[in-house]
């Protein structure tokens, strides 16, 4: 079968064509209900009304009348205030699925309470062997749900990825919560859940923190002190292998290293205090890096300062955020407005956690990414916070359904 | 050849001391890391970025170092396309990547040279009729060609008459070293393999056919991973082939592609000896300074010999410490280092699951 493009004329394109047309327009997004694509909506819908052969063709009436733009805007004004009272019912999904990933031990927690919040009956598929914490986790849960009379419509349990059991499994569902990694998502999502249900992937994602200079410069010792402890806690609480744990450092303004070398002082003190520490073979991993950004020229200059913090100046971000190591290894680049960032923002990078920047500015950080990338904007120290709307998604909403009810 | 191996060379094999050598492998490491920076544009990248530009040094301990594991992610060499004349890999865990050793014709010629001046310490200046223990197969068998049949290859240069000790399916070969054995009758004889193979393949299916080897020289390599996995290190290794075959001419040998040519050949005590062009710096793991004697740490390799990649100081991933400096016993000068395995390989996870690692 040979590919089509409608140009307005049928054409033929080969493989590598079509691709490149779609890998060109991976960041051409705009604004939702820009006024100019309302108005193309609009135009589409006149012609359709006025067309004849819309005479004898009713669906295509019905869809020029959801089109027109009366029609639209009201949509559009319904769908900002994302109203909860309307004339619906929300309800349960049914049967939520949830695969939380193997090593950060509370996502199944935080994924399985909302859906029950939601009324559904879960499934929770955890790893064969799970650590001593993890099991105590599980322990616990369970024993509250058995009290609660809750046994029968909560599960907890483990069974092997690919096999018959699995596609049988996933057959039921509803809904299915898919966290960790893209491999993993690839994998799981080849087996196919009800036609009916919803599957939704949280796939590697990537993270940066920003903090303006001019704040940072402008902050007393107390405030810096404190800001490195808060910086600590989104870096080392899951070894820097959190998706929401930040890789590289964004310093917005004028290029003051003294400011960077300064916070990075302040660092190691918490590091230490706290009693961090890497094994060997992590600080080597982190030195092999630095050598490989180094000689790709993706890096200028590395800073190790210890085993437990390995820092490098980096003149490719994007790079230095896909080719993270963990346990301590930090990007750092030196910009002058905020929006410099959406350069190397994709759909990869999921939290920015900043220091020193009015609500101004953050909402241009935000219009700047918004079409490549980046779900989540908060202060440094909440990077690991759980949120509700997750990766951009409303988990809740997502979790629930919703049954249109409309009086005569 | 730089002058510093030059004169490395022209001493008695393993004879320098410290003091001379490190006074003779000064010189020559600032001169490999400046050509090396000047020729390699990675490398100077990394000088660059990491020790501050400099390419002149006071000692050998502040000489910059590369992560071993850098050949395998990075084309590192210091010399044209046009003039390499082999490129050697590591041999590696299937999937894995492996290192890639650009030599010209020159780096080619020197490092065989200093192999063969190494090797001449333990088998004599003549040489020696061989038994291999392993298979013809192992390099003439293109599905088998592998860092190990490379490895046969390289090492077979330096004997004579070879005879093969095992078989296609690496079974014992009974008659062709019964026959190896009546010609060489009282000579002396040189015998190499990889360690697990002489083990496993050798002593183990030979240990019982009554066999004299008491004129040979052993001489073994490769990872320990398969022994110490039977519980076997060096000590139960040599006894048990001394008790077996007589045979107490036994010497390890510590090294890599990474610095092809340059051998610690295993002396007295068990400990391995660099040659003199070469050294070693055990580097305390957190501090990353070096390390007292006796006191264990990670493992940097220093060698004159590579000079068309910048390989001539390396920290490896394997642990080691120095038991003795100068001891001079039977000849052996300069340090002599204790190998204590790999650094443990640690596995940081998170958010990102891997399914086939049975998660």
């Amino acid at each position: 079968m040979t590919n089509v493009i409608w140009e307005p004329e049928k054409t033929t394109a080969d493989d590598t064509t079509l691709l490149e047309r779609i890998a060109a327009m991976s960041f051409a997004g705009r604004e939702p209900f820009a006024p100019p694509l309302m108005e193309m909506l609009g135009a589409i819908s006149q012609t359709l009304l006025n067309a004849p052969l819309a005479r004898r063709a009713p669906q295509y009436v019905a869809l020029g009348y959801w089109l027109r733009p009366a029609a639209i805007k009201r949509m559009r004004d319904q769908l900002l205030i994302r109203a909860q009272k309307g004339s619906f019912l929300l309800t349960p999904r049914g049967i939520a699925l949830h695969l939380p990933p193997s090593n950060v031990d509370t996502i199944f927690v935080y994924s399985w309470s909302l859906s029950v919040l939601a009324g559904n009956a879960n499934v929770v598929r955890l790893a064969a062997t799970l650590s001593s914490d993890v099991q105590w986790l599980v322990g616990l849960v369970a024993k509250i749900v058995e009290e609660y009379g809750e046994a029968e419509r909560q599960l907890f349990c483990s069974y092997p990825y690919g096999g018959e059991f699995e596609w049988s499994v996933s057959r039921h569902c509803d809904l299915r919560m898919i966290w960790g990694g893209d491999a993993k998502v690839d994998a799981v999502s080849r087996t196919p859940i009800r036609p009916d249900g919803l599957s939704i992937g949280f796939p590697d994602r990537k993270s940066l923190a920003m903090i303006c200079v001019a704040s940072y410069a402008a902050s007393t010792e107390e405030q810096r002190d404190e800001l490195a402890a808060r910086l600590y806690n989104d870096i080392y609480w899951f070894d820097q292998m959190g998706c929401s744990s930040p890789r590289v450092i964004v310093w917005v303004g004028e290029r003051l290293k003294a400011l960077s070398i300064d916070l990075q002082g302040r660092l190691i003190k918490v590091i230490r205090a706290k009693n961090y520490s890497v094994e060997t073979g992590v600080a080597m991993g982190k030195f092999s890096l630095a050598n490989d950004l180094l000689a790709e020229a993706h890096a200028d200059r590395i800073r190790p300062v210890s085993n437990e913090l390995c820092l490098v100046e980096v003149v490719n971000a994007g790079e230095c955020l896909e080719r993270t190591h963990g346990g301590g290894f930090l990007g750092e680049v030196f910009l002058s407005d905020i929006t410099e960032v959406a350069s190397f923002v994709t759909r990869k990078v999921q939290t920015v956690t900043h220091f020193g920047f009015d609500v101004d500015q953050l909402n241009r950080l935000a219009s700047s990414i918004m079409s490549r990338g980046g779900y989540r904007i908060v202060p440094i120290g909440q990077a690991l916070q759980f949120d509700a709307d997750w990766d951009g998604v409303a988990l809740f909403t997502h979790m629930t359904r919703r049954i249109i009810i409309r009086a005569e | 050849m730089i002058d510093a191996l030059s004169l490395a060379l022209e001493a008695r094999p393993y004879s320098m001391d410290r003091d001379a050598r490190e006074r003779t492998l000064l010189s020559g490491l600032n001169e490999l890391t400046l050509r090396h920076y000047a020729n390699c544009e990675p490398y100077r990248r990394i000088i660059d970025g990491a020790w501050g530009g400099k390419t002149r040094f006071d000692t050998i301990e502040d000489v910059p170092y590369l992560p071993v594991s850098i050949f395998k992610t990075q084309k590192l060499q210091s010399v044209p396309d046009s003039e390499v004349r082999v490129t050697l890999t590591s041999s590696g865990t299937t999937g894995q990547a492996v290192s890639r050793i650009a030599l010209d014709s020159d780096a080619s010629l020197i490092q065989q040279r200093a192999l063969a001046n190494s090797l001449m310490h333990v088998l004599g200046k003549q040489r020696l009729p061989m038994l291999v223990i392993d298979t013809d197969a192992v390099f003439k068998d293109p599905r088998m060609m592998s860092a190990r049949g490379a490895g046969v290859l390289g090492i077979m240069r330096y004997g004579r008459n070879h005879t093969f000790a095992l078989d296609q399916r690496l079974e014992p070969n009974f008659e062709a070293v019964g026959s190896f054995l009546e010609t060489v009758k009282d000579a002396p004889f040189f015998m190499f393999g990889f360690t697990f193979m002489v083990w496993l393949n050798f002593y183990e299916k030979f240990r019982d056919a009554g066999l004299d080897l008491s004129r040979g020289v052993l001489i073994h390599s490769g990872g320990w991973k398969k022994m110490v996995e039977r519980s076997v290190d060096n000590a139960t290794f040599r006894k048990a082939i001394g008790d077996a075959f007589k045979l107490t001419r036994i010497h390890n040998f510590y090294g890599m592609v990474e610095q092809i040519g340059s051998i610690f050949l295993e002396g007295p005590g068990g400990l391995l000896f660099p040659p003199n062009f070469a050294t070693v710096i055990i580097r305390d793991p957190v501090t990353w300074r070096p390390a007292e004697i006796g006191q264990p740490g990670v493992v940097q390799v220093l060698s004159l010999l590579p000079s068309s990649y910048p390989g001539h100081s390396l920290l490896t991933e394997d642990m080691g410490v120095i038991e003795a400096i100068d001891s001079g016993e039977d000849g052996w000068m300069g340090k002599g280092v204790r190998i204590l395995g790999r650094v443990p390989k640690s596995e940081l996870r998170g958010c990102s699951d891997v399914i086939a690692a049975g998660s």
